[in-house]
């Protein structure tokens, strides 16, 4: 066990560290279209520098780094407060499953304009009534000729007004187990069978979409990894989102920690004091485990379940202690934390909800029998 | 950056399993602790040289102090760690009085180190009587004694015995998630296992997640004090509350799982929820850690 950077990492911080410094474009504006075109060209800097696709072979226009280096990359842009890159569906889960499952063909099509953000990704997973049981989706798509056309109903379509590509999942064979009749497909969300419905959620924005699918075409060439695979090459973009995503947010979570420990310091209030030294313990652990994880190298595993899960934990108490603080003042919605809290909200929902993660865990990783 | 144990350290943590486990097996654990039986183990011990702190990391010391909680060993070792740490001048078997009320493994001790709060003792020919100790196979005792020899205050040495008691903790905690995992895949109700039930797993999953996480900031604490002064006080007091934690809600919640079985004095699981109400308690409890923490961070 060595936590200490090695030379090479070492290296590898002091200049990216140096390379933020020149290049940090300063606070993010507000409103959603002046801040995804912010996040577009920050994500567009890191790309003329190799790194945007960090952990990604440097054939497919990467850095080829390893995950030590893709958390000191997190952690460097936490320290910052440098922005958010603005494709981060396509760069954390839609370049993974195409490098992963993909074509050669795919490989050469897709790769390139994620990392350019020239082609925005979203992920059209959930629907309105398969939510934590996935795989009972209902979309359809019936293969006609050289393409599939596509019925059904789609929610939670994070950056679907934006996207160019979304990742899909549609049930290709009804008469096969549940598991078993699921192809994903790369959808072109340009088309009239696509209609995109903002999602206006509890915090007042519409970070989500709603996505009505009705005749939407789809080339057979985008089917990612077989049909009939879909369920397989889900998983895969559901471990990566768990895995690379977990230590981007925990590196989050620091951020808003010290944002908080500089409000309260030198505040008396001992439950206060014994709050915030919880959840900064907590939030500790959470980045210990994160840092376990990656070292383990290989595919991320159902270890990866525990990091979402207590993330979510400690960004709740977090956000929750903050607005305690706040007294009376946490009635007006006038603030930043006002904003986070209400966000909170879903993180034990989003990308896996907490009772699922605990149930993967009881199954996947302690052997208990499945509910 | 390596998260991985190094080959001499799994052989450490492998040699000490390996070593309770043959010696310490639970009716051994019973023996001696409740029907008084020697502990015949110590010159074993110290033949593997673990009594001498200066020999091993702190980490290493770390790695057996967590079998030491998980085999439940009634062993005088971490106590003699505890003082070896705060005196490392002590010849013969030490331990520690924070406390002249309860001071374990006091009989037979050649030094109990006594904190008294403005100074920090070396005693000699301390008398020690017994008390009724909450957890059984961790005898404790209460001293008499009239001065003793004042040592330095070294804030290292304690932040050191925070850690070697989280990790004992990391073992009473990994230990009581397994026995109650495995009994909620054996035991049936209602015709099935009550494993299958979510009540029941996810509370086994909390308790992974718990142990887990323990281990996590016990290992950086420990690595910590051996390799990076600068976190140590921050480290050591975070590893001490989560540890303190997590071992008595694991045993607090296996205990629910095993249902009456798990109230009854055969079963052993209460010797377990008792280490784990002790150690959470000893050296600094969670809620006089985490204000070390807030005192770091504030």
């Amino acid at each position: 066990m060595d936590l200490t950077l090695s030379p090479a990492e070492q290296e590898f911080r002091d200049t990216l560290r140096a390379w933020i410094a020149d290049n940090h474009p300063g606070p993010e504006p507000e409103g959603d279209e002046a801040a995804f075109a912010f996040r577009r060209d920050w994500q567009r800097k890191l790309n003329e520098r190799g790194w945007a696709g960090l952990t990604w072979p440097t054939e497919y226009g990467g850095a080829g780094a390893t995950q030590v280096e893709q958390a000191i990359f997190f952690e460097e842009i936490a320290r910052a407060r440098a922005p958010q890159m603005a494709n981060v569906l396509g760069l954390t889960m839609g370049g993974p499953t195409v490098i992963a499952h993909g074509t050669e063909e795919q490989k050469a099509r897709f790769l390139a304009p994620i990392l350019s953000a020239d082609e925005m990704w979203c992920q059209g997973f959930s629907e309105p009534e398969s939510g934590s049981d996935l795989a009972s989706l209902k979309t359809r798509a019936v293969r006609k000729g050289d393409e599939y056309v596509v019925n059904g109903q789609k929610v939670w379509t994070t950056f679907a007004h934006q996207s160019k590509w979304c990742m899909l999942l549609a049930r290709t064979n009804p008469d096969a187990p549940k598991h078993r009749g699921l192809t994903y497909f790369l959808m072109d969300m340009e088309q009239d069978g696509v209609e995109v419905r903002p999602l206006v959620q509890i915090t007042g924005e519409a970070e989500f979409n709603e996505l009505f699918i009705e005749d939407a075409r789809i080339p057979a060439e985008n089917v990612v990894g077989g049909v009939d695979n879909g369920w397989a090459v889900a998983i895969t973009t559901l471990m990566h989102e768990r895995a690379g995503l977990a230590f981007a947010l925990q590196a989050r979570v620091q951020i808003a920690l010290s944002e908080l420990a500089d409000e309260l310091r030198g505040t008396t209030d001992p439950v206060v004091r014994q709050r915030f030294a919880q959840i900064a313990i907590e939030a500790q652990v959470l980045r210990l485990l994160a840092y376990r994880g990656l070292t383990r190298g290989g595919e991320p595993g159902p270890e990866g379940s525990l990091g979402k899960w207590l993330w979510a934990d400690v960004n709740q108490a977090l956000t929750t202690l903050a607005m305690d603080v706040r007294g009376e003042r946490a009635q007006l919605a006038d603030d930043a934390w006002t904003y986070r809290f209400l966000r909170a909200r879903a993180n034990s929902i989003e990308g896996g909800t907490t009772e699922i993660l605990k149930n993967i865990v009881a199954e996947r990783v302690l052997g208990l029998p499945r509910a | 950056m390596n998260f991985d144990l190094t080959d001499d350290q799994r052989e450490i943590k492998r040699t000490a399993r390996d070593f309770l486990a043959a010696r310490y097996p639970l009716e051994r654990v019973r023996a001696i602790a409740l029907d008084g039986e020697p502990d015949p183990h110590w010159d074993a011990i110290v033949e593997l040289g673990w009594p001498d702190v200066a020999e091993l990391g702190i980490l290493e010391l770390a790695l057996v102090a967590e079998e030491l909680g998980a085999s439940l060993a009634p062993s005088p070792l971490s106590a003699h760690w505890a003082a070896k740490l705060l005196h490392p001048g002590l010849e013969g078997r030490g331990t520690v009085a924070t406390w002249a009320g309860a001071v374990p493994h006091a009989a037979g001790a050649d030094v109990i180190v006594v904190d008294e709060g403005s100074r920090l003792l070396a005693v000699t020919g301390a008398e020690a009587s017994p008390v009724r100790a909450l957890d059984p196979t961790r005898p404790l005792y209460a001293i008499r004694y009239d001065g003793g020899e004042e040592l330095a205050r070294d804030e290292r040495a304690w932040q050191a015995i925070a850690v070697m008691t989280a990790a004992e903790a990391v073992g009473v905690a990994a230990r009581v998630t397994r026995m109650a995992v495995d009994y909620a895949k054996e035991r049936k109700q209602f015709g099935r296992p009550i494993g299958s039930y979510q009540a029941v797993s996810h509370a086994c999953a909390q308790m992974f997640l718990e142990t887990e996480g323990a281990r996590a900031v016990t290992y950086w604490a420990a690595w910590a004090l051996d390799h990076d002064p600068s976190v140590a006080a921050l480290a050591s007091a975070s590893a001490k509350a989560y540890a303190s934690d997590a071992a008595v809600n694991v045993a607090r919640s296996a205990l629910q799982v095993h249902g009456g079985i798990g109230f009854t004095w055969e079963h052993d699981l209460h010797l377990f929820l008792k280490r784990a109400e002790t150690l959470a308690r000893a050296y600094g409890d969670a809620r006089s850690q985490r204000e070390r923490v807030a005192a770091e961070l504030l």
